[in-house]
């Protein structure tokens, strides 16, 4: 992200939500996202997906520049670029938890083996589940299997945003193991937001954003480290 | 993506369940009046018939092909309404579903693809149970026809293989339709909304919703100003179309009035938790309410507007009869008596007036050298132009009623473009005669300005037939006097000329019930399921809302009250907007008699309005509170986490 300004509302009551940010996100690893609430990590992460437009300075995925993109680039990056994990696990009500991982192949008109959806939710431990609606499952098993439908198009970049924030301590735990063993073992590039520093914590690095402006980062703190640069950042 | 829509139709069958409903019930409904309509315009006469029956039971199928012409045009308009607005709607209620396929890589040509296939299968499913559903509503009309005595009694529906092609053409046409607009506005949903609740808070007031609202709200309005000059025979169908397009345009901008009414519930319920909460609902869900009110908005103003227009009609011809007739008393008899009555004495003039059917013949080249022939059955009166001039105040326009005997007729300005001096050629009682045009009267409500010479038809063919006569009489002589005079010599019924206007005002009054209850029958029935329908839609749709507010700590009966008071602000909404387009219906119909009678008649059918006002809070408020108590039976919290 270079210079990226997003402004929101019309012209007497302009918010600007992010103010210049610039930032690198490196390949194959996990960056965490922090700061007060308010201070514009959502719309980072949005904008960094695609989902906002800009108002200003230059969004790139890989090689390509996504600030100009039309919706069917989008659309197309969508199913191969990038995957999306939410705080609300977003699955589909009508969905068995097979079908709904199945779902973003099937859109990209790949055709999907029931093999391959069961061994991509078996990758997050929840192979027998494969038939259950998702009101069904728990909270943790439901952000399980919105993990394995962000993965199962292999995605570059896995954008998370308070993945954890609707979870108990326990299935965070599970979760955030989840996302680590993505990174260790397959590369996979993770972009998370979060405000929980013990969630922070799991990243390899921290970017600390307060008022639309990246304040601080930082690598391999642990949760009491990330905290004490947060309670900074507040006062 | 179909197998999408299948669990979705599992997940939400009242909406889907609706939507196939109304399907249904359009196809059924259209397909009923076509086929009635087709059957009566083709009957063919039972044989054996004398001319003059054959005539009269002709022109009781002319009359029953108008009647249906303006049945199946209103079927057809509230199909194509409730069937694209229920569509619509549930496309509507979908928002964040459809986000979600966007964010999960869903293209806006799939989403669009994939609402217009639901669409079509449902139409399908529709249109399968709406043709046997049709032949149902067949026999049901028909029998209505015949009981009402609007069709002669053997008349009998015919069916058509090729009505399957028009089940299901409406029906998937209807449906794709209504799809149409609503696919391509949800597909320009962005993935985003998948992760807010977008609810209702997207705009309402789209630029279709504009269009459409101006342009028949317009139309409406152009309709009723229209109205004063139309002819009397179109009345009815105009008054009909007025309330119909004029209700639909409103109901199209009705989500303007919505806020308005939410702010009112408000100031009513100023200090109760539940109004305040009730109003912020209606506010916030702008959409749902506009859909729920659109079918109730078309029912009471159709009802309201056509009942209006028919008793400001049968009000306009008592006024015109009054004006018309200089007599003191109407004497109904068969025609021979009446030469009798006028040599009572005491009476001045006494003018015999017996209907006859006269078959107009028209000869055009058919294109292929030959000639084809038309007959259409008109009513008219054989009188006595003497007698007839010294009991009705009424001239006419052009030529003289003195030129009227032998083969001559007088009809009304209007009639086919006759002038006077023009002639017609018919067929009178099994007689093929050319009539001269011989006097022009103005066009009236009541169509008795067209006039035969008594002595056009024979003493033995007139003799059985019911006649009236009016009678004057001589000044000096008490009219009681003759009047016991004539029942003494049992010359027939006598009445007062105000108590025979009354009683030809029941019997017209009789018949526009009739009338109205064929044309808003079936149809009326269709638009009531339609409000029931929409009303159990919306409310079943909110269950995580309910199920919120009693986490919240509202009370499931406080959830129960709070619907109600939402349900019966959009059963208001609804009925001012359907009063405004019947009130624009009984402009248009003031207008017309105003021109006709001279005096500006519009009657506001109070009953009517008091039975639509009543009905519609019941059935609003009943079908609101079963299914919100159905819909908070689960504990809340099993629905307030399971949104996803």
């Amino acid at each position: 992200m270079r210079g990226v300004v997003k402004e929101y509302g019309t012209r007497q009551a302009r918010v600007r939500a992010l103010d210049g940010v610039s930032t690198d996100f490196p390949a194959g690893s996990w960056t965490a996202v922090m700061g007060p609430s308010g201070s514009g990590k959502s719309t980072l992460l949005h904008c960094a997906a695609g989902l906002e437009v800009v108002t200003s300075g230059q969004v790139r995925i890989g090689e390509l520049d996504i600030t100009t993109s039309s919706d069917a680039e989008l659309t197309a990056l969508r199913r191969r670029q990038i995957g999306f994990v939410f705080q609300s696990f977003n699955l589909l009500g009508s969905l068995t938890a097979g079908q709904n991982v199945a779902l973003p192949l099937k859109l990209a008109g790949v055709r999907v083996s029931a093999r391959e959806v069961r061994d991509v939710l078996a990758g997050v431990g929840l192979a027998d589940r494969i038939r259950h609606r998702p009101r069904e499952l728990s909270g943790g098993q439901q952000q399980r299997v919105a993990i394995a439908r962000a993965m199962v198009t292999r995605p570059a970049v896995l954008f998370a945003d308070e993945p954890t924030g609707a979870l108990d301590s326990k299935s965070a735990r599970v979760v955030l193991d989840l996302l680590r063993d993505m990174v260790d073992s397959d590369g996979q590039t993770i972009v998370m937001v979060t405000h929980d520093p013990a969630v922070a914590a799991s990243a390899d690095q921290v970017v600390f954003l307060s008022d639309g402006r990246i304040v601080d980062r930082t690598a391999g703190l642990n949760a009491h480290g990330v905290a004490e640069r947060l309670a900074a950042l507040e006062d | 993506m179909l197998r999408l829509s299948f669990n979705t139709f599992a997940e939400r069958w009242p909406l889907f369940t609706g939507a196939i409903l109304t399907v249904a019930t359009g196809v059924a409904l259209v397909q009923s009046s076509l086929l009635i309509l087709v059957s009566a315009a083709t009957q063919d006469l039972p044989p054996g018939l004398d001319p003059g029956a054959e005539a009269q039971m002709r022109d009781a199928y002319e009359g029953a092909v108008s009647l249906l012409g303006i049945t199946l045009g209103i079927a057809y308009v509230l199909a194509i309404f409730i069937v694209s607005s229920t569509f619509a709607f549930t496309v509507a209620q979908r928002r964040r579903d459809l986000a979600l396929l966007r964010l999960v890589g869903g293209s806006r040509g799939q989403l669009r693809r994939l609402l217009l296939s639901e669409a079509l299968l449902l139409a399908l499913f529709g249109s399968a149970i709406g043709v046997p559903l049709g032949i149902l509503a067949e026999e049901a009309q028909s029998r209505l026809l015949v009981v009402l005595e609007l069709i002669p009694p053997g008349f009998s529906a015919q069916w058509h293989d090729w009505i399957l092609a028009v089940s299901f053409g409406v029906g998937i046409g209807v449906a794709l339709t209504g799809v149409f607009a609503a696919s391509r506005r949800a597909a320009t949903v962005r993935p985003l909304d998948a992760l807010r609740d977008v609810g209702d808070a997207a705009r309402v007031m789209t630029a279709g919703r504009w269009i459409v609202g101006l342009l028949f709200t317009g139309g409406a309005v152009a309709m009723a100003i229209v109205s004063a000059h139309a002819p009397p025979e179109g009345a009815i169908a105009l008054s009909a179309n007025i309330a119909l397009v004029g209700a639909i345009g409103l109901s199209m901008l009705s989500p303007l009035l919505v806020p308005l009414v939410g702010r009112a519930v408000g100031l009513v319920l100023r200090g109760t938790t539940l109004g305040g909460l009730a109003a912020a609902n209606l506010r916030d869900a702008v959409r749902r309410t506009a859909s729920t009110a659109a079918p109730l908005i078309v029912l009471s103003g159709l009802l309201i507007g056509l009942t209006g227009t028919l008793l400001s009609i049968s009000n306009g011809i008592e006024e015109e009869q009054a004006r018309d007739i200089a007599g003191d008393l109407v004497v109904t008899s068969t025609a021979e008596e009446t030469a009798r009555i006028a040599s009572i004495p005491g009476v001045a003039a006494a003018s015999a007036q017996t209907p006859v059917t006269v078959t107009l013949i028209e000869r055009y080249p058919d294109g292929e050298g030959g000639e084809a022939v038309e007959r259409e059955d008109t009513g008219f009166l054989a009188m006595d132009p003497a007698a007839y001039q010294q009991t009705h105040t009424r001239t006419p326009a052009a030529g003289s009623l003195d030129d009227l005997h032998g083969e001559t007729v007088v009809v009304e300005r209007g009639f086919n473009g006759h002038e006077v001096g023009d002639t017609i050629e018919a067929s009178v009682a099994g007689r093929e005669v050319t009539l001269r045009v011989v006097a022009v009267f103005d066009s009236s409500l009541s169509y008795d300005g067209f006039l035969l010479p008594r002595d056009l038809v024979s003493d033995e063919q007139l003799a059985q037939a019911p006649t009236q006569t009016i009678v004057r009489i001589a000044a000096g002589t008490d009219v009681d006097a003759v009047s016991m005079e004539i029942r003494a010599a049992g010359l027939g019924e006598v009445y007062t000329v105000a108590e025979s206007i009354s009683r030809a005002k029941s019997a017209q009054d009789d018949l526009n019930w009739r009338i109205n209850a064929v044309i808003m029958g079936l149809s009326g029935l269709y638009a009531l399921i339609a409000v029931i329908n929409s009303v159990v839609i919306a409310t079943s749709e909110r269950k995580t809302e309910f199920a919120v507010a009693r986490l919240s700590g509202l009370s499931r009966a406080q959830v129960l009250r709070m619907a109600f008071i939402e349900s019966w602000a959009v059963a208001t909404i609804a009925l001012l907007l359907s009063g405004l387009a019947a009130g624009a219906a009984l402009l248009g119909i003031r207008a017309a008699i105003d021109r006709l009678v001279g005096v500006p008649i519009a009657v506001v059918p109070w009953t009517m309005t008091a039975v639509v006002v009543a009905g519609s809070f019941l059935v609003v408020g009943a079908a609101t509170l079963c299914t919100a108590a159905v819909a908070t039976r689960p504990r809340p919290t099993t629905l307030a986490t399971a949104r996803e």
